[in-house]
């Protein structure tokens, strides 16, 4: 079964499980913590994969105030009440091909919960597949789980480490669409709060849509593929130090997932602020 | 969506016999299974696109206007999560079945409709609620100039 993982090549196979894994693994709730993070925030409730919790990254995983994720102490209590430890094997899957489920395996890895996995296909395969989905939210046990430390170095880019890459040329991958890179779409109508001042991409930023790493049935494209995009067309190399961000980071911490486990780049962060920090930034550098 | 979450204060208000979270839920899954007025209206005075397909949710509302500042036809199509597109479904409902006019449309209250969509089921979600009114309002006021301009025009 994990040989449909393995055939297709990645550096860190160890980070997909196929949907056949899940179901034979959902059971296993002392190691294994199945969690579910959507856009579409009422999908956990009329239908999840059996013993999944739900992540919420607006309510669960941002700061409510400032503009963060969410602090230490608050990551331990959350991980307490999905009754999830520091070893737990915590697998992912989520609706759009699995882009929420990177972006909190992103904010896991913040906080250095490392023992994380993507189920590959994500909802809608599971769903194609006819799998048991159940409406039961499980409770787990009040685990232990101590305050760690955030690290916002490795895997994190602040504004100020994109301007330093920026000089220093190093690659950048804006993920969002073609709209929103050429600056076409300078904000969505009726979501101005949510916009840019100023339309278009950081300099030198290459565009590769984030939904291109993924085939139609939802699982991820084979390493080969991938690298026909990522080095092929744009021409990043495994040991570039690379930057990925959209609007807020989201599809961005997909492209980060796919950089860094499937092709088994070292250095890639993603840049959360991303344009809606960027494009709003008072003499930020802007390319169309 | 795509924005930067924030729990924010509900103000406190009286509300009619609430729904249960999962009742509120039953009732926005049956208006995205079989949304009310879906669909391109070929007619229409205008289409306003409102939202974002990448994101959360988009809808466009067609808006066919009636005599007197009176709404003929509404209708819309759309693509996103199950809030944004059921809550619109509701709102073309109740602006249609109640036949409110153009300017009762615009004296419409967020937080009521977000209070009729059901708070359990929205949570922070507010904005995908009232993605189909904000836009409808939108559509609205876009008739409303055109008509100005046609008649000053004439």
């Amino acid at each position: 079964m994990e040989q449909e993982i393995e055939k297709k090549g990645y550096a860190h196979p160890e980070a997909l499980v196929t949907t056949e894994w899940v179901a034979e693994n959902l059971n296993d709730t002392e190691n294994v913590r199945i969690v579910e993070s959507d856009e579409d925030v009422l999908l956990y409730d009329i239908g999840h994969v059996p013993n999944a919790v739900k992540v919420d990254w607006v309510e669960d995983l941002n700061d409510p105030i400032n503009r963060d994720y969410l602090d230490p102490e608050h990551f331990a209590q959350l991980m307490q009440e999905k009754g999830i430890s520091p070893d737990t094997m915590v697998v992912f899957y989520g609706d759009k091909n699995n882009w929420w489920a990177t972006y909190a395996l992103w904010v896991f890895r913040l906080f250095g919960h490392d023992n994380v996995k993507v189920m590959d296909g994500g909802r809608i395969k599971w769903e194609a597949e006819g799998r048991e989905m159940t409406q039961e939210v499980p409770s787990f046990p009040r685990t232990e789980y101590p305050v760690p430390e955030r690290d916002d170095e490795k895997i994190r880019a602040f504004k100020d480490d994109v301007m330093a890459h920026l000089e220093k040329r190093g690659p950048l991958v804006d993920v969002r669409s073609p709209g929103e890179y050429s600056g076409e779409l300078l904000h969505m109508p009726d979501y101005p709060q949510e916009g840019a001042l100023r339309g278009g991409h950081i300099p030198g930023a290459a565009n590769v849509p984030w939904a291109r790493a993924v085939r139609e049935d939802g699982t991820f494209k084979s390493a080969g593929e991938l690298r026909e995009i990522y080095e092929g067309e744009v021409g990043l190399s495994e040991s570039d130090d690379v930057v990925a961000y959209c609007r807020i980071g989201e599809r961005s911490s997909h492209t980060w997932f796919v950089l860094s486990y499937l092709l088994g780049y070292d250095n890639v962060r993603n840049y959360d602020g991303s344009w809606t920090e960027w494009g709003n930034a008072v003499r930020a550098p802007i390319e169309r | 969506m795509d924005g930067v979450g924030q729990r924010r204060a509900r103000p406190h208000r009286e509300v009619s016999p609430a729904l249960s979270r999962q009742q509120q839920i039953a009732v926005l899954v049956e208006h995205h299974q079989n949304p009310r007025y879906a669909g391109v209206l070929e007619v229409a005075d205008v289409a306003m696109p409102g939202g974002s397909p990448e994101c959360g949710g988009s809808v466009v509302i067609y808006l066919k206007a009636g005599e007197e500042g009176r709404i003929q036809r509404l209708s819309f199509t759309g693509q996103g999560d199950i809030i944004s597109q059921a809550a619109t479904s509701m709102i073309l409902e109740q602006v249609m079945e109640n036949g409110l006019t153009m300017n009762e449309v615009l004296a419409l209250d967020y937080d009521a409709f977000v209070d009729r969509v059901g708070r359990e089921a929205v949570g922070s979600r507010t904005r995908n609620a009232t993605l189909g009114l904000s836009t409808l309002k939108s559509a609205v006021r876009k008739c409303q100039k055109d008509r100005l301009h046609a008649d000053s025009a004439a």
